[in-house]
């Protein structure tokens, strides 16, 4: 049997294979391959070399930190969202997982706000910031702290109950022996958390903390909505500062795509990274 | 073996499958542009008679979707010639048009809104100097001028200036302490500024004698996104028309390099409009004001804003208090020519045909749009029904405009004012330098910033963005 998966695999992988290969690596390889054209249509390019590269730091012969800016305002914005979401999603779980009244009503409230997409919701959330500080004078735009804490709160209140499903359904998987044994033991709920229930939990936390990091640099519909990138291009995630890249600056698409390139390499290393780190903390069985 | 020959089956119906899958979108029918988003027209059922193009155009304003395809049946039920229309969303046009462009059946009209998108598309912009529709333009200089070619020619123009509400404004003239006994005598910055400070300082009192509701004198100055391009658009460009003009370089498409010679008289009329309103000037970029609004329900006097904006003001379903009898549009005057100066007029919309069509394509492109501005349908729905002004000869009679602000404009341009002109439309990479002096003109309004830094994005930004720009030529 094995044999003949082997011999006729790749007949079975055909169909997914010509569809990845359309839909992902084609306009993938085009895509790199067009970071080093200027184009004005995607059939219709002129290689020019490294100079879009150039471009991303260089403008007129100056350093530009545009692009620089929205790299480290990612970055961070990635790292104090993973741990925001992570953290809270998995007290939530923790608690929603004691067998407390009313468990469900509050699992499917927590799960909520996952259902609404982010344009419609950063508008909302646009006009309660806005009413709540205009009594102080100020405005989700007065300066990128305001944008950014604006765009945290925003997007935990999205993807912590949906990461906190996730950490239910990991929590539930972890056998009441191992607790009770613990507990015979004389395990403390701390000792039993930090020993038992953390490292029974890593292939979640791998899960969820990879779907944060990679939500958190992919960031685009929350930031357009929200902040639009003001004030300045201050508060572009580097998403957004892409797609400003792509269609406002006039001959620039080819620049906007080898920022993207960029993008993609960062985030496939950083993920990969994380993966890794994460995965090898985890209990063989 | 047997399970062999099974699963070699299953696979191969899979494959197939897919390539069923493949050959249905193949077939779908040609000539509208497949898999375009948005709404187009309905596939005619009649066949373009052989050998002759078809016309596709991407129009630019959503509000005006319907009107255009309904055209474009009529037109094809009088000649056999496909038309078919698609209307790229709000804010979305020049992505639409990229992708749109790179298709096959590709657009043959589509619309260009200054230098730098004649620019963009200047491989794909055919000269229309010779064409019937570049004939018929009343004022030749409503075109584009790019790269030796027309590569525009306006379909319509409009006008802006400072709205202001006649009937509030009239009455304000008969009270006692009023800085002006008639409002003819607003023709110039100083005037304009005292009635404004005047009537922002006593509001209440105005309000208890008149019966109104004003909350300022001007409507709020929005920062945000949707409402600052009025400043660092329109408002600039008035500063950018006395410097062209100063420097007798062309005035809509500007020069590399600028003084901001103007820009204390911007900063005089943007400080007018911030200090004589209720809005409060830290909040102003948080996008929660609606001037339009602000005007209509009668709560400000003045707002400074196009003559789009008549339609809107006027229209029912909106619910505003405003009419046509109250609606009046004065030039914004700058203190530099003020007795002279009359609106801003000029246009963001400009048609350009498609060099790289087909001859057949390109032919019945320019016939279809001849025909929109001599046969009475064309002329009717643009007028009419868009609520359009056209600059073109044909429009007399019934055909022209019966908007107020349009009417207004008219008479300037009777009374012997000179129109200013767009010069914002020469404005480099027009979206990274407004968004800098957006930011700039934000930080000086909530005080976290200098008007010195407004100078800079201003002119410095010019000669950068002017600088990439060529560079991406």
């Amino acid at each position: 049997m094995e044999k003949a998966i082997k011999k006729y695999f790749p007949i079975f992988v055909l169909p997914t294979m010509i569809a990845f290969t359309i839909g992902f690596i084609v306009p993938f390889l085009y895509g790199i391959f067009l970071s080093f054209c200027k184009f004005t249509t995607v059939v219709d390019w002129e290689w020019v070399g490294l100079s879009n590269y150039l471009k991303i730091f260089f403008v007129n012969g100056e350093l530009d930190t545009t692009f620089i800016h929205s790299l480290w305002y990612t970055a961070l914005f990635t790292i104090v969202s993973v741990v925001i979401i992570n953290v809270v999603s998995f007290i939530i779980a923790m608690a929603l997982t004691k067998g407390i009244r009313g468990t469900n009503i509050f699992r499917t409230v927590f799960f909520m706000p996952n259902l609404i997409g982010g344009i419609v919701l950063s508008y909302i959330w646009l006009m309660l910031f806005n009413s709540v500080l205009s009594h102080f004078s100020k405005t989700i735009v007065s300066s990128e702290w305001y944008a950014f804490w604006g765009l945290i709160i925003v997007v935990c209140w999205q993807q912590i109950g949906y990461m906190m499903i996730i950490y239910v359904a990991g929590i539930q998987n972890i056998p009441g022996e191992l607790i009770e044994a613990a507990k015979i033991d004389g395990a403390n709920a701390f000792q039993i958390l930090k020993n038992v229930t953390l490292p029974m939990l890593m292939p979640t936390i791998t899960v969820c903390t990879f779907l944060t990091l990679t939500n958190g640099f992919k960031l685009f519909d929350q930031n357009m909505a929200l902040t639009g990138g003001n004030p300045g291009k201050m508060s572009q995630l580097l998403a957004l500062n892409i797609y400003d890249t792509m269609y406002g600056t006039t001959g620039w698409q080819g620049v906007g795509q080898a920022k993207a390139v960029i993008f993609f390499i960062l985030v496939a290393i950083i993920s990969l990274a994380q993966n890794k780190l994460t995965t090898s903390k985890e209990v063989q069985d | 073996m047997k399970r062999k020959v099974l699963s070699v089956m299953l696979a191969a119906a899979m494959t197939v499958t897919v390539f069923a899958g493949c050959g249905d979108t193949a077939e779908e029918p040609q000539g509208t542009p497949d898999g375009a988003a948005g709404t187009e027209a309905d596939g005619d059922t009649a066949a373009a008679p052989a050998g002759e193009g078809s016309v596709y155009m991407l129009n630019f304003k959503p509000e005006s979707d319907q009107q255009w395809k309904d055209l474009a049946e009529i037109y094809t039920e009088q000649t056999g010639v496909e038309v078919n229309i698609l209307t790229a969303a709000e804010g979305t046009y020049s992505t639409t048009l990229q992708s749109e462009m790179a298709k096959d059946e590709a657009p043959t009209i589509f619309n260009i809104g200054n230098v730098t998108a004649a620019q963009t598309w200047n491989d794909y912009t055919l000269d229309l100097s010779g064409s019937a529709l570049y004939d018929h333009l009343s004022d030749k200089s409503l075109v584009i001028n790019y790269d030796g070619k027309v590569a525009g020619v306006a379909n319509c123009y409009e006008c802006y200036g400072i709205i202001y509400n006649k009937t509030i404004l009239n009455d304000y003239c008969s009270l006692d302490g009023a800085v002006i006994s008639s409002v003819d005598e607003i023709n110039n910055l100083d005037t304009l500024e005292a009635v404004a400070k005047d009537i922002n300082s006593r509001v209440d009192e105005i309000n208890e004698a008149l019966g109104t509701h004003l909350t300022g004198a001007f409507a709020s100055s929005g920062l945000d996104d949707g409402s600052s391009w009025r400043f660092s658009g329109h408002l600039a460009g008035v500063a950018l028309y006395y410097e062209f003009l100063e420097d007798g370089c062309d005035l809509i498409a500007g020069e590399p390099a600028i003084d901001g010679t103007y820009l204390d008289n911007f900063k005089r009329v943007w400080d007018m409009y911030v200090t004589n309103s209720s809005a409060d000037p830290m909040t102003l970029e948080g996008g929660t004001y609606n001037a339009e609004m602000e005007f209509g329900m009668g709560e400000a006097v003045f707002f400074q804003n196009g003559n789009w904006e008549y339609s809107a003001l006027v229209n029912p379903d909106n619910g505003y208090e405003v009419t046509d009898a109250d609606l009046g549009m004065m030039p914004i005057y700058f203190g530099v020519d003020d007795e002279n100066q009359g609106l801003c007029v000029g246009t963001e919309n400009y048609w350009a045909v498609n060099a790289k069509a087909s001859q057949e394509d390109i032919d019945a492109t320019l016939a279809f749009l001849e025909w929109v501005i001599t046969s009475d349908e064309g002329r009717n729905a643009i007028t009419n029904e868009m609520g359009l002004s056209a600059p073109f000869d044909t429009f007399t009679g019934d055909y022209e405009s019966d908007n107020a602000f349009v009417k207004d404009n008219n008479a300037y341009i009777a009374d012997g004012k000179t129109s200013v002109a767009w010069s914002f439309n020469a404005t480099p990479n027009v979206d990274d330098w407004r968004a800098d002096v957006v930011a700039a003109l934000t930080a000086y309004t909530n005080g976290s910033g200098e008007w010195d830094a407004v100078e800079d994005a201003f002119v410095n930004g010019w000669a950068a963005q002017w600088k990439l720009a060529e560079e991406a030529k």
